[in-house]
């Protein structure tokens, strides 16, 4: 199931770590947001909206954002303010461009136009990514830098995958930027200084665009999960930057060996993988990696309900998605391990636990086969055959 | 289908409540503290209690109208957050609808639902955005109830019609009152989504029924509340005695039940008065507000004897309730003994229920209490008006001054003030986890009785002996000596604002959210 627009918008922009994000929307929709978001990090609110009401409905939605920005450029520590203007003030005509205009602040603002239902979670992404670019300012070029675009702050695992990411990359004489949206307004300002857009399944919108703008070439890869995943990855970046660097000398699988018998036993194991664009890249190191046999691999952008039959019609025993997937492993009695957002039912904290890059291949197996070795009675869900 | 199997929190083997409520606390409690912290930032949607509420119906499928954003966000109802609604379907309303209208989608939705669900009942919940394009949602549920083969009703569920400040400003207001009054306060909240939800099963889906004289309809607030199956199973039994039987729990029931519900000639109300008011002048069955006042042995005692005058049932009722009440006073007098031999402070949030709460610990468990402190932060993170806030104050004043509680009222004292006061006192209850808060010896005399003070917020008159019970074994357990230095004592935390962390985001965060919500006091909301 995707979340819409305005969650899409949402996510990108509360990635500019040192913003505020202002939602134009009534408080229900904020609220939504913001709960998704704060799982792993409680302290970090720092998002309010407009609360807009009936008397908006009547009278407009201007009025309620004037007063919401005189409010936060005086009450918030911070420089940027981010406007996601949601369905509501779309529909009732708000000209949010004028209100923010008509206001003297000592803050920037950005707005992004989110109605959840002009499209899905990924366009709103791409949408507030492009706003965003407004702040980009031109600079000097760093040699052998690199931008990683299409991250969220918010995805399962995002701050442990980003350090992994970059101590691979570093390994290789790489070094990140920028990463986009999980940055200060300062780095995202000079995200035009790399050499190199790395866009990670989404943030092509503003590849593009920057390629335009700003002269940064870019190219596209998948996520980094698993060996080769992250060889790939890393192969990929390097090659484009003409370094010589074969990630291969680093690869170690003694870890895995520990398990070898276990991963035996688990080789073609039948499962399923429903999430964003991490969905593929999972699937690609469950099947090429662990030797699992993909039944069903689903985008969330696709039919719920249609991932659901075929799963349930499929010989599936592990469920790779999100929390919401926890109802169809309980139906069919086999255990969910969380990769994809939203993940409400887990809290993840350390930052060296990633489940992507070298170590991630480790944490990743090792949490697969913790899923299942710890999974509910043994007796209860063994179907007598 | 909604919620037809219990949680797998609530164990119906698990008999003592005690360990029930304790394992519900450490299971949900994970989930909802956070929750209800970020109530500080701000409300969950009208839509979301709608949902709630229809999910606790058996056999109902709630189907939204509106865009898929809304039916992923919707899925997480604050109310229970750690059991999502998956099977939550939605019309995914996109541009094209928004220009063209949604009705036929829906029309296609709503046969949709009845064949993968077969459901009894479809509850449709329109969103913000089909509630500003017009969809003509009453006139397309006439036109397809006759080819349905469930029921269909809908609600006035859109969003933007939440609750404004004043609303919850005038239930305080009232509440303030009704303390001195000892009667209910005669104030509903509008736009919580859950009495939209009642409002619409008592116009589109009750029926006429006979009326069974002994026959009466509960309020519950949801069958995953904290103790709420307990609690029900002793208002029955003890009504059994009485003979009054319960004829459903609405909206924790069947399709059925809920047709029913007017074959009952009362219903019992917390919140939901006003559909409580529809159901008198559609069916004439008569409606009793419980309220917090009905807390406490004096409180249960009048809540029996009021609901079985309505019945005209006194005599019976008198003799159960003394018996039961006669019971509950003798086993706790070996605990009012142990209690009397410590001084105690009390801190807690000042809310509906205050007053009653110091009841129970001075006339029920017979605490010597020094000081007894309020926290008005929650009132005011909800934005209670500071004019409100000191009524409410004054009156509990007076209220204790009234029933001669000698006890110093100290309000919102700050986390440090909080530390002085435990050390002046042999034990500080709290129903908030703080002893994080207080170093040292302060820490050591800090109970917190966030959980098991459930037991107080009963009909039950078991319940204010079993937490005698425990609270005398948790004084004999206390480890004086002990050093902890727990993690989260390593935090600076908000002064005033406590348990929230220090953190100025956080602060201007909230004090965005009063701000901006108490601009909506002139929007026209009740």
């Amino acid at each position: 199931m995707d979340g819409g627009k305005f969650f899409g918008a949402f996510r990108a922009c509360s990635g500019i770590s040192d913003a505020v994000v202002l939602n134009h929307v009534p408080v229900g929709c904020s609220w939504g947001a913001g709960m998704f978001k704060t799982v792993s990090n409680q302290p970090d609110i720092r998002h309010a909206c407009t609360v807009m009401h009936e008397r908006e409905i009547v009278f407009g939605g201007e009025n309620a954002l004037k007063e919401a920005l005189v409010r936060a450029d005086r009450l918030y520590d911070a420089s940027l303010l981010l406007v996601v203007a949601g369905d509501v003030p779309s529909i009732i005509g708000d000209d949010i461009e004028a209100v923010i205009n008509s206001v003297s602040l000592k803050k920037d603002v950005v707005w992004v136009d989110a109605a959840g239902f002009q499209g899905t979670m990924r366009q709103g992404y791409e949408s507030a990514l492009l706003s965003l670019a407004d702040l980009m300012k031109e600079c000097d070029r760093i040699q052998k830098s690199v931008n990683l675009i299409g991250l969220c702050q918010d995805d399962y695992k995002a701050e442990a995958d980003i350090k992994e990411i970059k101590r691979l990359l570093n390994g290789a004489g790489i070094s990140v930027n920028c990463v986009i949206s999980d940055c200060t307004s300062r780095e995202l300002e000079r995200a035009p200084a790399a050499e190199l857009n790395v866009v990670i399944g989404q943030g092509y919108d503003l590849a593009r665009h920057m390629q335009k703008e700003h002269g940064v070439p870019f190219i596209e890869v998948g996520y980094p999960y698993g060996l080769a995943g992250t060889k790939e990855f890393v192969d990929s970046i390097c090659q484009h930057m003409d370094m010589g660097y074969d990630l291969e000398k680093d690869l170690n699988t003694e870890p895995f060996r520990k398990v070898y018998l276990n991963l035996s036993e688990l080789y073609g194991t039948p499962v399923s993988v429903i999430g964003d664009f991490h969905a593929k890249s999972l699937a690609d190191f469950l099947d090429r990696e662990l030797g699992f046999e993909i039944e069903v691999l689903s985008s969330v952008e696709g039919d719920p309900d249609q991932f659901e039959q075929d799963v349930k019609g499929s010989n599936t025993t592990m469920l790779f998605g999100s929390s919401f997937e926890q109802k169809i492993a309980r139906d069919l009695k086999i255990p969910l391990l969380r990769f994809s957002y939203p993940v409400f039912d887990q809290v993840c904290i350390y930052d060296e636990a990633p489940y992507a890059g070298i170590r991630g291949a480790v944490c990743l197996t090792e949490a697969i086969i913790n899923a299942i070795m710890g999974f509910g009675d043994k007796l209860e869900n063994l179907t007598m055959v | 289908m909604q919620l037809v199997q219990e949680s797998k929190y609530v164990s119906e083997e698990d008999d003592s409540e005690l360990r029930g409520i304790l394992r519900n606390r450490t299971l949900t409690g994970v989930y909802q503290s956070a929750t209800w912290q970020y109530h500080r930032y701000g409300i969950n949607c009208k839509l979301s209690g709608s949902v709630y509420a229809a999910s606790e119906i058996e056999g109902a499928v709630p189907l939204l109208h509106g865009p898929a954003g809304c039916a992923f966000h919707h899925r997480l109802t604050p109310m229970k957050i750690y059991a999502p609604i998956y099977d939550l379907p939605s019309t995914n309303l996109d541009e094209n609808d928004v220009i063209y209208g949604g009705e036929n989608k829906l029309r296609e939705k709503i046969n949709e639902v009845y064949q993968k669900f077969h459901p009894s009942l479809i509850v449709l919940l329109p969103t913000c955005i089909s509630g500003l394009i017009g969809d003509d949602i009453s006139g397309l549920c006439q036109d397809i109830r006759p080819d349905l083969p469930c029921d269909l009703v809908h609600v006035a569920s859109e969003g933007f019609a939440h609750r404004s400040r004043e609303s919850l400003d005038g239930l305080m207001e009232d509440t303030a009152k009704s303390w001195k009054t000892s009667r209910p306060p005669d104030y509903d909240l509008r736009g919580c989504g859950q009495e939209e939800v009642i409002l619409s099963l008592v116009n589109q889906l009750m029926e006429e029924q006979d009326v069974v004289e002994n026959l009466v309809n509960i309020e519950t607030f949801g069958r995953f509340r904290y103790g709420s199956r307990k609690d029900l199973q002793e208002i029955k039994r003890i009504f059994g005695e009485m003979g009054i039987v319960v004829n459903m729990t609405i909206p924790s029931c069947t399709v059925e039940e809920i047709k029913r519900a007017p074959a009952a000639k009362l219903n019992i109300v917390t919140r939901n008065r006003k559909a409580a008011k529809r159901m008198n002048e559609k069916f004439g069955t008569d409606y009793y507000r419980k309220w917090a006042s009905h807390y406490g042995m004096e409180g249960i005692e009048s809540f029996f004897l009021e609901v079985a005058s309505k019945f005209d049932l006194d005599g019976v009722a008198e003799e159960v309730i003394k018996r039961e009440k006669d019971k509950a006073l003798e086993d706790l007098s070996k605990y009012r003994r142990i209690f009397g031999q410590h001084d105690f402070a009390v801190s807690t949030q000042g809310f509906f229920f205050t007053p009653y709460f110091a009841r129970i610990f001075v006339q029920d468990l017979g605490l010597p209490i020094k000081y007894f402190c309020v926290n008005t932060q929650l009132l005011r993170s909800m934005n209670t008006s500071e004019k409100t806030i000191g009524s409410m104050m004054k009156n509990l004043e007076d209220l204790f001054a009234d029933w001669d509680f000698r006890f110093e009222m100290v309000v919102n004292p700050t986390a440090n003030e909080m530390s002085e006061i435990a050390k002046k006192v042999d034990y500080m209850l709290s129903d908030r986890i703080m002893p994080f808060l207080c170093k040292n010896d302060s820490e050591n005399r800090m109970m917190d009785i966030s959980a098991i003070s459930n037991l107080l917020f009963r009909t039950s008159f078991t319940g204010i002996v079993e937490f005698a019970r425990h609270f005398a074994e948790s004084l004999d357990n206390r480890h004086k000596g002990r050093m902890r230095q727990p993690i989260i004592s390593r935090f600076a935390y908000d002064q005033i604002n406590y348990p929230l962390i220090e953190d100025p985001r956080c602060s201007a965060s909230r004090v965005m959210w009063q701000d901006m919500w108490s601009l909506k006091s002139a929007a026209g909301g009740d």
